[in-house]
C-alpha cells in the first residue's frame, strides 16, 4: 500500500486536515489514530455494460488451440486483431485501446465472473451491482457502500438514466443525464422547492437536484450529442463533472446494447462497432480528464460472459464468464490478468461457457485499494462475506 | 384520501378537472370499467396488415440498396411505429376506461418488445399491443402469453424466429449453419411467467427452446435463396410453424414430458408455464407493486395470486380482485407516477384530446419512451426507479415547457387542485392562488409539484 501522502499530490483549496490523536482512549501498544478528514482526489469510474458483453468475441483468445474450431463463424483470422501476447488480441474495434496498453494503463481482464452462477440478466447484474454473492432483494449498491466505507470528504455520481442498483444506498449520491428538456430560472426552482420541502418522501432529493444543478451547471454540448449513440457523449460528460477539483470522486456510466443473440458479426459487424464505441468512450475519458487522469481509475465490466460456441443464429447465448478492463494511470503495468482455463474439451463451463477463474470482486477490491489508499480489511467491508476472496493487489501501483 | 381521486390517479390514467365530482361509488366506478368488451383501438393506416408487409419486405429485400435507398426504407419503418405509438397513447390520453387502459399499459410491459434492440421491431410494436394485449387484457393470461408468444414482433425481438432444432431436418440440410438460440426460451420462463426464482433449470430453458423451435414468422422477404418453404412466400406478416425446422422429439420440461406433436407441443407447454403457481404468484406480484405499493404487501400478492390460480388466470377477475385489496386505498401507499404515467397525466388534466409525435421524443428524455425498454424486463414502476434528483429536475423543466406551450388555453393553475390530493396546509394552495406569479408558471408548479408526481 502506499501511503496516504501519495493521495495529497495537488490538495484542493478547501481541503484541511485535522489530525486528531485519541491518546486518552488508546489502548496501551496501539500506535496513535489519526483521522485525516481531507477531500478524496481519487477518481473512480465503473462502467457498466448491461445486457452480457461477449468476452470471447472483444478479447480473443486467438492463441488457445481449440478457439477456431470453436468459434467457428465468429472465429476472428490473427491479422484482423490487436495483438496483445501469444495467447490475447483485441477485437479490431478496440483499437483504441493500443494506445492505453503502450502506455502501460491498461489491464485486460479474462475468465472474470461474478461470484454466482446465473444466466439471468436480472440476477446477474444484481450480483454485480450490490457485490454480495447471491441474490438479495434489498442489499445496498457496492458502489454506495464503497462511499460509506472510506473515508475524507467524498462523494459520488451516478451517469444514468435514473439511480441505478449499484449506486442506491444510504449515501446520498447524484444523478446526472443529459437534457434537452429546456432551462428553468431561479425564481420558478425556489417557489418549486418551497413546495417539494412539504413533501417529506421527495424534498431531500429535490434539495439534491438543486445543489446538482449548482455545481455542474449546463452541458449543453453533452446533451446534443448524446443522442448520437454511442458512450463518448456521456464520458466527456462525466469527465467534465468528475475533473472539477471538488467532483464527485465515484461515477457510474452505463452503457447496453450488449445481448447479442443474433448476428453479432466479425470485423466492422454490429459487435464490433459496440466495441469501436466503448473505445472511443474510455478514450474520450482519458483525454478529457486532463490532468485529473493521474488520479483516474476505470474499471469495465459486465452481469456474464456469454457461450463460448455461437448459437444458431449467428450470436451468442447467455454464458458464465467473460472479459473487463481496469485502466489508468495506476495500475502496475500493462497486462491480460487471466488464469487463462482454456477452451478445449472438458475446460468449458458446464460444456459450454468460459470457466470462472477470477473473481470480480478481486479485481474491484484491488481497483478501490488503488484508488482510495483503502487497506484490505476496509475493501473487504465493501464486498460483504467476501474476505475468502482476495483482493488481486498486485495489480495496482 | 379521496375515494374518487384514488380510482381516477392510482388506478385510472390522471383525474381531469372536475372528474372527482361525478364519482360517487368509487369502487363501482372501477367495477364498471371491467364490464363490457375488450378495448380496442383503430389501426393507424400505416399499420395496416398489407401496408405493414409491404414496408418490411422492402426493408428486408435485395441487398443491391445505395445507402440512401436503405435510409428511406428504415424511415419508412420508424414511421409505421410513430403513427402507432401515437394512436396507442391517444388511447390513453383519451378513453374513458382508464382502468383498463392501465391494464393494456402494465400487461404491455409484463411481456413487452422493444422497438430499441432491433429495427424490425419498431414497425410491429403497435400491432403487437393491438393484438396481443387488448383482445385479451380481460381474457385469460395464457391466451395473452400464447399469443405473445405467436406474434412477429416477440418472435423478432427474442430472436425465436431464428431458432432453429439443432436435428431437424432444416438443420441438417443446412449443414449446421444455423442453430438453437434460447433467448427467448429463458425470458419466457424468467420474465413472463415462472420468474427468475420460480423453480427452473438451464436444462428447462434448453429444452423450452427446443420446443419452440420451428416457430418463426412468415411472410418477412420475398422468396430467397434461404430455406424456400410456404412460411417464407406467405403474403402477411405473421405466425409460421415450420416443422422442418423444428426439433423432433419428446421433451422434458419442469419434469413434464411433452411428445412431439409439432407447434402443438410448444402450446401445451406455454399454457402449463402460464398454470403453475410460480407464475401466479410472480404476476400478483408485480399487479400490487403497480397499483399500490413498491413494497407489496404479502397478504395483497397472497390473496390476488389466489384468484389468479383458482380463476384459470381469468384477467378480469383478477383485476375485479385488485379493486378489493384494502391498502390501495390508504394514506398509507403511495405511488411515484413513471415517466409515462405523468405525462399522460397532466394531458388528461388539461383535458387534451391526445398526443402528437412531439411526445415521443419528450418521452425519451424522460428515459421512459414507448415500447422502447431497454431490457426484455420492461421498465420498473418504482419510485427507486424514476424518483431520482435528476429525474424531479427534468420534470420541472419538461413542466415549464409544457406550460408555455398551453399558455392559449388560458388554463387556471388553481383549478387543478381539483385533480391532486393536497393537505390543508399545504403551500400549493397559496402559491397556485397567486396571481402575481404568471399563469403558466403557476400551471407549470402545479405539474412539476409534488403531489402532481404521486398517484
Amino acid at each position: 500500500m502506499k501511503p496516504p501522502t501519495a493521495r495529497l499530490r495537488r490538495p484542493s483549496r478547501r481541503t484541511f486536515v485535522r489530525n486528531m490523536c485519541i491518546g486518552g482512549l488508546a489502548t496501551f501498544g496501539a500506535p496513535l489514530v489519526s483521522f485525516a478528514q481531507v477531500r478524496q482526489n481519487g477518481r473512480f469510474v465503473f462502467v457498466l455494460l448491461r445486457g452480457g458483453f461477449d468476452g470471447l468475441a472483444a478479447v480473443v483468445p486467438h492463441g488457445d488451440p481449440a478457439y477456431q474450431s470453436l468459434r467457428g463463424t465468429l472465429a476472428y483470422e490473427d491479422s484482423d486483431l490487436v495483438m496483445l501476447n501469444d495467447v490475447f488480441g483485441l477485437a479490431p474495434g478496440l483499437a483504441p485501446l493500443k494506445e492505453l496498453w503502450d502506455q502501460k494503463e491498461l489491464v485486460v481482464l479474462h475468465a472474470m465472473a461474478i461470484p454466482y452462477r446465473t444466466r439471468s440478466h436480472f440476477d446477474g447484474q444484481a450480483i454485480l451491482e450490490t457485490g454480495i454473492d447471491r441474490p438479495a432483494g434489498s442489499a445496498d449498491g457496492w458502489l454506495n457502500r464503497l462511499l460509506q466505507v472510506m473515508p475524507g470528504e467524498r462523494s459520488g455520481i451516478a451517469i444514468a438514466s435514473g439511480l441505478p442498483r449499484s449506486m442506491s444506498g444510504s449515501f446520498n449520491v447524484q444523478t446526472w443525464s443529459p437534457t434537452q428538456l429546456g432551462v428553468v430560472d431561479d425564481d420558478f426552482l425556489g417557489r418549486l422547492s418551497m413546495l417539494y420541502r412539504a413533501d417529506k418522501a421527495l424534498s431531500g432529493r429535490f434539495e439534491e437536484a438543486m445543489q446538482q444543478q449548482a455545481t455542474v451547471g449546463e452541458e449543453p454540448m453533452a446533451g446534443q450529442n448524446a443522442r448520437r449513440g454511442g458512450i463518448a457523449p456521456l464520458m466527456r460528460a462525466a469527465a467534465r463533472i468528475l475533473r472539477q477539483e471538488n467532483g464527485p470522486n465515484i461515477a457510474e456510466v452505463e452503457f447496453s446494447g450488449w445481448d447479442t443473440h443474433a448476428n453479432q458479426g466479425l470485423a466492422g459487424g454490429a459487435l464490433d462497432r459496440l466495441l469501436g464505441q466503448l473505445a472511443e468512450g474510455l478514450v474520450t475519458l482519458r483525454t478529457e480528464m486532463g490532468p485529473a487522469w493521474s488520479n483516474t481509475t476505470v474499471v469495465v465490466m459486465t452481469e456474464f460472459g456469454r457461450t463460448a460456441r455461437p448459437n444458431g443464429t449467428r450470436g451468442t447465448d447467455h454464458g458464465t464468464a467473460g472479459a473487463g478492463f481496469l485502466l489508468g494511470p495506476q495500475v502496475a503495468r500493462s497486462r491480460v490478468f487471466a488464469d487463462w482455463p482454456g477452451l478445449g474439451d472438458g475446460a468449458l463451463f458446464e460444456g459450454r461457457d468460459v470457466k470462472p477463474t477470477l473473481d470480480t470482486r478481486a479485481v474491484l477490491k484491488a481497483a478501490i485499494a488503488g484508488t482510495f489508499d483503502l487497506m484490505p480489511a476496509q475493501a473487504d467491508r465493501v464486498f460483504p462475506s467476501s474476505e475468502a476472496v482476495r483482493g488481486a493487489y498486485d495489480l495496482m501501483a | 384520501m379521496d375515494g374518487a381521486l384514488r380510482a381516477l390517479n392510482r388506478f385510472g390514467l390522471g383525474a381531469r378537472t372536475g372528474e372527482r365530482r361525478r364519482i360517487n361509488d368509487p369502487r363501482g366506478w372501477l367495477r364498471a370499467q371491467l364490464a363490457g368488451g375488450a378495448p380496442t383501438i383503430a389501426t393507424p393506416p400505416a399499420g395496416a396488415p398489407a401496408a405493414l408487409g409491404e414496408a418490411i419486405r422492402a426493408f428486408r429485400g435485395p441487398a443491391r440498396q445505395t445507402p440512401e435507398q436503405r435510409q428511406q426504407l428504415r424511415r419508412k419503418l420508424i414511421e409505421i411505429a410513430s403513427q402507432e405509438s401515437v394512436a396507442a397513447l391517444t388511447a390513453r390520453v383519451a378513453t374513458d376506461r382508464p382502468f383498463v387502459e392501465r391494464l393494456v399499459a402494465f400487461w404491455s410491459n409484463h411481456l413487452c418488445v422493444s422497438t430499441a434492440a432491433k429495427v424490425l421491431v419498431a414497425p410491429l410494436a403497435g400491432s403487437y399491443e393491438r393484438e396481443v394485449i387488448r383482445p385479451h387484457v380481460l381474457g385469460r393470461f395464457e391466451d395473452m402469453v400464447l399469443a405473445s408468444a405467436k406474434h412477429p414482433a416477440m418472435l423478432v425481438y427474442l430472436d425465436n424466429f431464428q431458432s432453429i432444432g439443432p436435428n431437424s431436418r432444416g438443420a441438417q440440410r443446412g449443414r449446421g449453419r444455423r442453430g438453437l438460440n434460447e433467448n427467448y426460451a429463458r425470458e419466457l420462463l424468467e420474465l413472463h411467467t415462472l420468474g427468475v426464482n420460480g423453480g427452473y433449470t438451464q436444462q428447462d430453458v434448453l429444452e423450452l427452446a427446443k420446443v419452440l423451435t420451428g416457430w418463426t414468422v412468415g411472410g418477412l422477404q420475398n422468396g430467397g435463396r434461404r430455406l424456400r418453404s410456404a412460411a417464407s412466400t406467405q403474403a402477411e406478416i405473421g405466425f409460421a410453424f415450420q416443422d422442418l425446422l423444428h426439433e423432433p422429439g419428446t421433451r422434458t420440461v419442469l419434469g413434464v414430458k411433452y411428445s412431439d406433436a409439432g407447434a402443438e407441443q410448444g402450446e401445451h407447454v406455454i399454457r402449463d408455464l402460464c398454470r403453475h403457481a410460480s407464475t401466479a404468484t410472480f404476476v400478483a406480484t408485480k399487479l400490487v407493486t403497480q397499483f399500490v405499493a413498491d413494497a407489496p404487501p404479502a397478504g395483497a400478492v397472497e390473496k390476488l395470486a389466489r384468484v389468479f390460480r383458482t380463476s384459470g388466470g381469468d384477467l378480469r377477475a383478477v383485476a375485479a380482485a385488485l379493486v378489493e385489496i384494502e391498502d390501495a386505498w390508504t394514506d398509507a401507499t403511495r405511488k411515484f407516477r413513471t415517466p409515462q404515467d405523468w405525462l399522460v397525466a397532466v394531458l388528461r388534466a388539461v383535458n387534451a384530446p391526445g398526443v402528437n409525435v412531439m411526445t415521443l421524443p419528450v418521452l425519451r428524455q424522460l428515459r421512459h419512451p414507448l415500447w422502447a425498454p431497454q431490457a426484455p424486463k420492461g421498465f420498473g414502476d418504482t419510485m427507486q426507479e424514476w424518483a431520482d434528483p435528476d429525474s424531479l429536475l427534468n420534470r420541472a423543466e419538461l413542466a415549464r415547457t409544457l406550460a408555455r406551450r398551453m399558455r392559449d388555453a388560458r388554463l387556471d393553475g388553481a383549478a387543478l387542485l381539483d385533480v391532486i390530493e393536497v393537505g390543508a396546509g399545504d403551500p400549493v394552495r397559496t402559491l397556485l392562488a397567486d396571481t402575481s406569479i404568471a399563469a403558466a408558471d403557476r400551471v407549470a408548479l402545479a405539474i412539476a409539484g409534488p403531489a402532481f408526481q404521486w398517484r
